[in-house]
């Protein structure tokens, strides 16, 4: 008797096991964002999950550690997530090696921003999805900053230097522009910035496919004689922790701040905010968000689903919370909050350029942050940083 | 025999473990280092062209100032932080056994010990902060410009050097105070009653007697020095323009962002070498000492 309850019992248990393996499809997805850009995040997962019933974690990986991490765990033939956010050069690197699965056809190329899916295509197959993209505009100021002080927006290069040297003259100002460091990005945003203008976006396209070195006369030029002079001048703030450099422009320690579109999420009061690019700007760079669904996932039709869901409605939804903006055509002007209904409005007339560092990655993207943190403090030391991004470049 | 061999099964399968997790990713490691990415011998072809790279050893750095490359900054963190993390070690160890409260302080100085070193890194990049950290703080009361000293080529390595100090030395502190109490009394009492001073039994009784200790202070601050890479990696992630960098992050740098597991290979058996060259003899010697 005792044998035939112990056989039934067991037989119980592994039906429930069964049945709760069956009922638990459950998709990981995998970002950097934390913090507020997780809050907003949230809810267009959440959507998804009351649109399928299917369940959806949230795993918090910065790229950076996704780039070690991910390597080792697809020789494995394992994946941490059924959809990562990554970069694009990433996702064709690892798309080469088999590690990532295919989404040729899942997205109707028409409904986004024309070239924005180039990136995370190759050999003539799709191997990942667009998400929002955040454009980095040029120089914040605060409104009422300017106003107090009897500033203005400069509309030539003198401007923009005259504007610098009456900043620094300021009592209490430490520096007219404040430099975001961190891992490096935020100083190679305004060198990308610098070469966009100056340069003509061909001049970014050539540097990213190889074309042009860095210590051709026209890039050394761009450097030597508009970035350099401005950091000898003491013009820009040696590197802070890009989020201290926020809080410390906003309370009037620097007057000008060069950031992403993102950063109308970060300030208290985003009516105060304005913007500027450098005068003549030909092309903004127009930072776009890749998500790839790896050859490892367990639910392969599901993870398509949900990127499918994400480079769309999730769009939507996203660009709503502020901070983003949609690389999906068929997301509405009127989903995005004013302050980036503007933001938007600066790219009529310029040309979207790609993120320079991250579409060449590798090992140059770091070597890029780290030599301009040198340049930052060094400026006259610009001949051997441009040498050391061509020999790395080169490799 | 039979119970040889029945002692000897006790062996297997730890022996096992040192195989699959020690001595297979050693091996591995060093015949990965002889081939090409591609997959070609190359014999020391790889060695050739690691230690080429200005990442590696920059001789323009002499005439320049920072960086100098990874091999000459490890050697600088050996040379600066080694001296002083056993220095600081005894010396503590030796004053704080002297004091009331000592142990008390002890343990709080222990605390950077304990501390991750991913943190220590973290707050080290704040220590040293322009805008926030105590250091340029105190730095700028004695006149001196307030800036961010990782900020810099020519301050970084040595901001970091100085500043990890408070995570090695309790190490060094610790092992020197177990010495001491291996140091019988009556020694010092007859070096008094000879009428050596304090300064002269330090010199003449603690020093010598704690020669042990003092050799698996030096190869274990050795080792750690140079596999030194958190502190690096968190604070200055190398630069500015690689002037922090070191071994251990070159090999990241390879491994993980060339994804050249052969480059990296041929710094992991560089950094191996060398740390056998010195643990080996110091471990001799010591033993050599006891016996």
């Amino acid at each position: 008797m005792r044998r035939k309850v112990m056989v039934l019992l067991l037989i119980v248990l592994a039906l429930f096991s069964l049945t709760g393996l069956a009922a638990e499809k459950k998709l990981t997805v995998i970002s950097g964002w934390s913090g507020q850009e997780m809050d907003a995040f949230m809810p267009v997962l959440r959507e998804f999950e009351k649109e399928t019933g299917i369940r959806v974690d949230y795993q918090i990986y910065r790229a950076e550690d996704l780039a070690v991490l991910l390597p080792a765990q697809f020789d494995s033939k394992t994946a941490p997530a059924d959809v990562i956010f990554m970069w694009a050069w990433f996702v064709n690197k690892q798309a080469q090696s088999g590690h990532v699965l295919e989404m040729t056809g899942l997205l109707n190329e028409s409904d986004f921003v024309p070239g924005i899916l180039d990136a995370v295509k190759s050999g003539g197959k799709l191997w990942g999805g667009p998400y929002t993209g955040k454009i980095k505009p040029g120089f914040w100021y605060r409104k009422s900053f300017f106003k107090q002080h009897g500033l203005a927006v400069p509309t030539t290069w003198d401007e923009f230097v005259d504007l610098c040297a009456r900043i620094k003259k300021i009592p209490g100002v430490r520096a007219p522009i404040a430099s975001g460091n961190g891992v490096g990005w935020p100083l190679s945003d305004v060198a990308e910035h610098f070469i966009a203008t100056f340069g003509g976006p061909a001049m970014t396209h050539d540097l990213i496919a190889g074309k042009m070195s860095w210590t051709d006369a026209q890039v050394r030029a761009i450097f030597e004689s508009r970035l350099v002079p401005l950091l000898k001048a003491g013009y820009f703030s040696e590197p802070i922790e890009w989020t201290m450099a926020a809080d410390l422009w906003w309370a009037g320690d620097y007057a000008l701040y060069f950031m992403g579109s993102w950063i109308t999420g970060m300030v208290k009061d985003p009516t105060d905010l304005g913007v500027f690019t450098l005068p003549g700007a030909r092309g903004l760079v127009f930072a776009t968000d890749y998500a790839f669904v790896p050859a490892y996932t367990k639910y392969p039709a599901e993870a398509r689903k949900l990127l499918a869901f994400l480079a769309t409605r999730g769009q939507t939804l996203q660009v709503a919370a502020g901070g983003h903006i949609a690389t999906y055509t068929g997301a509405p002007l009127d989903a995005y909050p004013p302050v980036d209904r503007e933001i938007a409005a600066l790219l009529k007339g310029v040309e979207a350029l790609p993120d320079l560092d991250d579409t060449i990655g590798g090992e140059w993207q770091p070597a890029f942050w780290d030599q301009l943190k040198l340049l930052w403090v060094s400026p006259a030391r610009v001949g051997e940083v441009l040498e050391t991004l061509q020999r790395k470049a080169g490799k | 025999m039979h119970t040889l061999r029945g002692r000897a099964l006790f062996f297997v399968p730890a022996l096992a473990l040192l195989a699959v997790f020690v001595v297979y990713p050693v091996v591995n490691t060093v015949w990965l280092s002889f081939f090409t990415s591609e997959g070609k011998f190359a014999l020391l072809g790889n060695y050739a062209e690691v230690l080429s790279q200005p990442e590696m050893f920059d001789s323009r750095g002499f005439a320049r100032g920072f960086p100098y490359g990874a091999l000459v900054h490890n050697v600088m963190w050996i040379v600066i932080h080694l001296p002083l993390t056993a220095g600081l070690g005894l010396a503590l160890a030796v004053i704080l056994r002297e004091i009331r409260g000592g142990a008390i302080v002890k343990s709080i100085i222990f605390l950077g010990m304990v501390t991750p070193m991913v943190v220590g890194g973290v707050i080290l990049r704040f220590l040293f902060d322009g805008n926030v950290g105590i250091l340029p703080s105190l730095l700028s009361l004695v006149g001196l410009p307030r800036r961010t000293l990782t900020a810099y080529p020519d301050t970084a390595l040595f901001s970091l050097i100085i500043g990890s100090l408070w995570l090695w030395t309790p190490f060094s502190m610790i092992l020197y105070s177990a010495g001491l109490e291996t140091i019988p009394d009556y020694v010092y009492e007859a070096a008094v009653i000879d009428g050596a001073s304090a300064i002269r039994a330090f010199f003449a009784i603690t020093v010598p007697m704690l020669r042990p200790v003092t050799g698996v202070v030096i190869t274990m601050t050795f080792l750690w020095v140079l596999k030194i890479f958190d502190i690096v990696y968190v604070a200055t992630m190398g630069g500015p323009g690689g002037a922090s960098n070191v071994l251990a992050l070159q090999m990241y740098m390879y491994a993980f962002r060339e994804f050249n597991a052969n480059s990296a290979a041929v710094v992991a058996t560089l950094l191996m070498l060398v740390a056998l060259a010195v643990s080996i003899p110091t471990f001799r010697s010591v033993r050599g000492e006891q016996q």
